[in-house]
Order: structure tokens, then sequence, then C-alpha cells
């Protein structure tokens, strides 16, 4: 790599501008995935690597619905209904099978959670074929910010962060159901002492959060290939966020996001030949530091 | 009493089963006594080819449409009539991964038994069956990796290239790129083996033809990259006037669907090659980038001959679409292994290769030829421009025809190279 090349021109403010904020719709989508996890492994305690295939999952429906209802006014309707029924899916999910695992020792667990990624893999090559699909952009064109060129689609993103993180604010703080959920979460005897139904909880969080990892992908969807496996790639930083983050903590989720998100952009124009590694660079550094997370861990 | 009732339902569920079975086994018959009876009449040495290839996930694009090009041929042959041997195929799905394409391999040799292996996107996967057919002595043809090693440094008796490799694309980029009047150059693709082949061969080529060209920067991103808008920031900081991209599979589409939202099409030339063959520029659509400078081994709609238009024709009336490049590799494919065969009275693997070497086979593309010393195919590389059509997709215009001849590497780098 010609380090000393990049050195010597060192980018100018629109350049930094520009990858700062494509480093922070990057962050949003691991962010809305990544919270939807965190809630899950810190309420359900369990290893989810279904979250992955959820959006996935999210980001197929999305296309199908788009496709059939046409034109781009179709994109924003697929992108409200396609994480509903992803809920829904899973909220059938939660009952038939997940509701049987949760006291279940962690192998088990992760028996289970793996199995499913590879008979979703499945299902979706029945269901969509074989060939990767890709969706028509319903904001094409770029916009200028700060001075930095970025696609227009990235503002919805960068939207769709903030959004989420308020309303998991307000559903964790201000609702009945979202109070219930922090008790559960800390401390599930005193919660069943109680007389509370928390296998109600415990559904209610799971549609939640693959709520969430169907909104993560229907919100790529535009932007990427729309293909099998590509769960995979997510999940593995959404797990690493939540560790990092502390598990069961929206805001740690929120705050590592943006350090990968920012981190592996910033690596990319600096550093290019070690971009991929930045994210884990930087989740060994602070799990050096702080090794139960850098919020509270509900664990 | 309810238990005896139970038992009695399974036994009758059980009976059921049974006749059912047997009818279906029953119908089924037939079929395979009356085609036995077909070949005692007439007796027809069947060689058996075995695909392996990537038949799920992203670079189903392009094995697809090799499959079904190489399938179009064998009708084809078979309709025709003359051919006095019966080719058979077995297809094997890879996923993209070296390991399980070659245990494929040595289950298609051994298993199955087939005389020839073929297909393999998969650059590494290529090469390690590759490997493998040197050592079994079972002749593969390559329809699917452009990997130059192939037929350079690791090519050997038992191996073809049946499409145009990375030198071959590498060195036609050079030769059209190299009348252009740009001096700063950035080089960026997928960090893999086809990403970095391509534009090394390009840059090697480019700047014995074009001294004067300075790079500015380079940039290689990880293999199926979700999101390309940093590493295009990236390009643009670096301020070049071209980018030589190597990418393709699953980076293709999203990357140039990046390169279209942040408008870098509109500033800096970009050089790509496939960029505008039609399994990239069907699925962008509307959402294709215009103005961008592409080699590909073949369009449907051009060279406009009767040639070309035949296989065109036939290809959308068995399969329904038009064809893209890899198509075109499975059915050239095709045809060199019957044609090789007619020289053969009874199948030997040693002496097919020897019928194949140096064979010429008229293609929709003009004559393509084996070349006898690596095996690599030549046959002519189009440069044109993606350009809006009447179509829902955007189109190859400006097409330059560049002859095999004159793109494939001499025979003395190949020498050079193996040794």
């Amino acid at each position: 790599m010609d380090f000393s090349a990049i050195l010597s021109q060192f980018p100018n403010l629109s350049t930094l501008a520009g990858q700062f904020f494509v480093g922070m719709s990057r962050a949003m989508i691991l962010f809305v995935v990544a919270a939807g996890l965190t809630v899950v492994m810190g309420v359900l305690r369990i290893v989810n690597f279904t979250h992955g295939t959820f959006y996935m999952l999210g980001a197929f429906i999305a296309f199908s619905i788009a496709q059939w209802l046409g034109g781009s006014g179709g994109f924003w309707l697929a992108l409200l209904i396609a994480p509903l029924i992803v809920a829904a899916l899973s909220f059938v999910l939660e009952g038939a099978l997940m509701r049987r695992i949760y006291d279940q020792p962690r192998l088990m667990q992760l028996l289970l959670t793996y199995a499913l990624v590879l008979a979703f893999n499945d299902l979706i090559k029945i269901v969509w074929g074989v060939h990767y699909k890709s969706m028509a952009n319903p904001i094409p064109g770029s916009i200028s910010l700060g001075g930095a060129t970025l696609p227009s689609y990235n503002l919805i993103l960068l939207a769709a962060g903030p959004l989420v993180a308020l309303g998991l604010w307000f559903f964790m703080s201000r609702t009945m159901m979202g109070k219930l959920c922090r008790a559960t979460a800390t401390d599930r005897e005193m919660v069943d002492a109680l007389g509370i139904n928390s296998k109600q909880v415990f559904a209610s969080v799971f549609v939640l959060g693959c709520y969430l990892a169907g909104l993560g992908g229907s919100l790529i969807a535009p932007t990427t290939n729309i293909v099998i496996g590509m769960g995979m790639g997510i999940i593995i930083n959404a797990i690493l966020v939540v560790v990092v983050g502390g598990l069961g903590n929206v805001w740690g989720a929120l705050v590592v996001s943006f350090i990968f998100g920012i981190g592996e952009s910033f690596g990319v124009l600096f550093a290019p030949r070690f971009a991929l590694v930045f994210p884990f660079l930087i989740a060994a550094t602070l799990l050096m530091i702080r090794p139960s997370g850098l919020m509270k861990s509900v664990w | 009493m309810k238990k005896r009732s139970l038992v009695l339902r399974g036994l009758a569920l059980l009976l059921v089963l049974l006749i059912s079975f047997s009818l279906v086994g029953g119908c089924a018959k037939p079929a395979p006594t009356q085609d036995e009876g077909k070949g005692a009449e007439k007796p027809v040495e069947t060689v058996k080819v075995g695909i392996i290839d990537c038949y799920t996930g992203a670079a189903t694009t392009y094995t697809y449409d090799a499959l079904d090009g190489f399938k179009l041929a064998l009708e084809e042959i078979k309709e025709e009539g003359t051919l006095g041997f019966n080719i058979e195929f077995v297809t094997r799905d890879d996923e993209f991964s070296p390991d399980k394409s070659l245990n494929w391999a040595k289950e298609l040799v051994m298993r199955e038994e087939v005389d020839l292996l073929a297909g393999v996107i998969n650059s590494a996967a290529a090469l390690g069956v590759s490997q493998y057919a040197k050592e079994e002595k079972v002749p593969f043809l390559v329809w699917g990796s452009m990997s130059d090693k192939i037929t350079g440094e690791a090519g050997h008796r038992y191996v073809f290239s049946m499409l145009p490799n990375t030198a071959i694309i590498g060195r036609s980029g050079a030769i059209q790129m190299s009348s252009m009047p740009y001096t700063k150059y950035f080089l960026a693709g997928s960090d893999y083996e086809y990403g970095h082949s391509v534009v090394n061969n390009f840059w090697e080529n480019f700047t014995e033809m074009k001294p004067d060209a300075t790079k500015v920067g380079e940039l290689w991103w990880p293999v199926r990259e979700p999101d390309f808008t940093p590493h295009i920031s990236t390009i643009r900081a670096a301020k070049p006037e071209v980018v030589i991209v190597g990418t393709g599979g699953a980076d293709m589409v999203p990357f140039l669907k990046a390169v279209n939202s942040t408008g870098l099409n509109k500033e800096v030339k970009i050089w790509v090659h496939t960029a505008t063959d039609l399994s990239t520029l069907k699925p962008l659509g509307e959402e294709a980038p215009e103005g961008i400078f592409g080699t590909n081994p073949y369009h449907y709609y051009f060279p406009d001959t009767p040639e070309n238009n035949a296989f065109v024709e036939a290809f959308e009336k068995a399969y329904d679409r038009a064809p893209a490049a890899f198509a075109l590799n499975g059915y050239i494919t095709g045809h060199s292994i019957a044609e090789a065969l007619r020289k053969l009275d009874t199948f030997d693997k040693e002496k097919f290769i020897d019928a194949l070497e140096g064979l010429t086979i008229d293609s929709p593309v003009g004559p393509v030829t084996i070349r006898e010393y690596d095996h690599q195919i030549i046959s002519p590389m189009f440069f044109g421009t993606t350009v809006k059509s009447d179509q829902p997709f955007l189109v190859a215009g400006d097409i330059v025809t560049l002859a095999g001849k004159d793109v494939v590497p001499p025979e003395e780098k190949i020498k050079a190279k193996r040794k």
C-alpha cells in the first residue's frame, strides 16, 4: 500500500465530512439491528443467531413487496410492512420453538438458533430462488452535505437511527411493557414472584427485537445485494456491538455502533488495507479496558 | 380398545402407502426399459461431463447462464444427430467454496466416473480442481474462473480455459484506454484473486504502453462489501482522472449502484471489466451509471451477424431471456467438446486433449481457437461504454472489437511464467 502517497495529500475537510456522514449512516443500520439484538439478549438471555436471518428476511420481503407494488412508492410501503411480517413470523417462532429454550443450557440455545439460520437459508432458497436480488433505489441521486457528496438515500438511514433510538427509549422508560422488560432483564425471579406473566413479556421482547432486525434489513435493501447469507455478516458485527456496549444496554449499542461505523469509514480512508480489522481492534481495546462492556450490562 | 384401533389404523396407512408406492413405481418403470431397448439397437458411447459450479448465492447470475449455454449446445448437437457420441452431464453446487469444489471433483471422478470436468467460477476453486485434474489425468474445461494462472504458471496438459482470462482482460482494457489523454489513475477492486489479477494485468500492460501514467492511489475492499460509499469517498479524495476497477460477482452491481448514487461517474472515467455485460446492466436497470467503460467478451446485440442472431434466437426460445457473456462460454465449451469428439472413434482422455489442442470452431462471435501451447481460448473482446437504450436497462455503446490474437499474451510470456 502506498501509505506515504495517501498521507502526503491529507484529505481536506469536505472529504472528512463525507466520510463522517457515510460512517454515521453505516452506524445507523448497525444500531437498528444491534438494538434489537441487545434487547433480546438482555431480557431473554439467549444468544440469538437467528437475528441475522430476520434481517435477511426483512430485505427479501421488502424486495418482494416493493416489486409487487411497483414504483418508488412501493418501497416506502415495503419499509412499513416488511418488518411487520418479520415480526409476525417471529411471534409464531417464539411460541413454537424459542419459548422452549429459555431455561436450557446455552449450548442448546446456540444449537437451535443456528439450526434455524440454516433452515431459513434453505427456505429462502425455495421461496426466492438462488439468484441474488437487487432493488431500485427509491431516491436515486446524490446531495451535498458539508461539502461532501452523499447518496440521497443515506439521509433516510441517518434519520432512521435516532428515530429507533427515541422509540426504544420511549418504550423502555415510558410504557408499562417496557418497564416490565427492564425489570425482567434485571431480576427475572422477582418479576415472576410478583405474579407478572413473564411469558408474555418474553414474547413481546422477542417480537420487538425481530421487528428491528427486519427493519434493518428493509432499510439496507435498496443499497446492496439481497443475497442468502447476508445475515451472517451483520450478526457478527451486531454481537460485537452488543457485547462491547454492554449486554441489554440500548445506549451502549448506540455508542458502540457509532464508534464502529465511523471507525470503519475513516479506516477505509486512512489505511484501507486494515479497514477490515478496525472494528475488531476497537472491540478488543474496549473490552480490555472494560471487560463487562462500555456501559452497564444486565447479565 | 383404543390401542387396538390405533394399531389397525397404522397398518391401514402402511398398506395404502405400499400400494401407492408400487403404483407410482409401476408407472415410472416402462420409460427406462424403452430407452434401454433403443440403446441396444444402436450402441452409442456416452461421454459424461461433471460440472462443478456455484449454483447458490451471488455468482449464480453467471453460472446459470454458462450452464444454459452448455445445455443449448448439447441440444443443438443432439438435434443435428451426426455426432457418434452421446454427451451427458451432471452438476454439483460448490456454493463458491474451494474445498467443496475439490470434494465434488473427487466424488465426480471416483463415484460418478465422469470423463471430463467443467465449470468452476471461483478462481481458488478452479486452481484446486485443476491440480486434482492433473493428478487424475482428467480433462478439465474451465468456463467460469478468469484467473490467468489457470493457463499461465499453473497450466498443464489437462486444463483448458474456455473464456478470456484476466491477462487478456487487462491487456484489452489497457490497449483501448492507452489512447485516451488521461495521466492520473486510481487502482481499486475486490480483495480477491480475480480483482487483483485484472488490475495488475491492466497496469502492467498499461504502463508499458503509456509510461507517463501515474498511480495516485490504490484501494481494495473486502468481497461482498455491503456499503461502497466510504470507498468511493476515498477514491474521490485522491482526485484521479481515471479509476481502474477489478470487481465482479457479488460486488459488481452494488458497486456500480454506489457509483451512480454518488455521481462518481460524472467526475472521473471508470473502467470495469464486464460493466457493459447484460448480467450487470439488467439487474441495475435504470440505476446503472452512464459513461462507464467496460470490456466484455459478448453482447447479444453485437456483432449483428447471422451466427450471433441465430444463437440469441435459440437461447431466447429455450430460456426466455437474452444470453449474457457467460452463456457464450458454456455454449462454446459444449460445441468444442463435440468438435473434438468428432475426431475420435472411441473416447480416450489423452486423444480427446490432442483433439482439443489447436481446435478452431465457429461461434456466435466468429471463429475461436483453443491455443495449442497453453490451452487458452482465443476469442475477440469488445470495448464499450454504458449508454441509455430503448430497453429498461443500459447497453454498451460505441463498441470497438479487439481481435483475439491482439489481446492474448504472446506464448513467450506464458513460457517465461511457467519456468
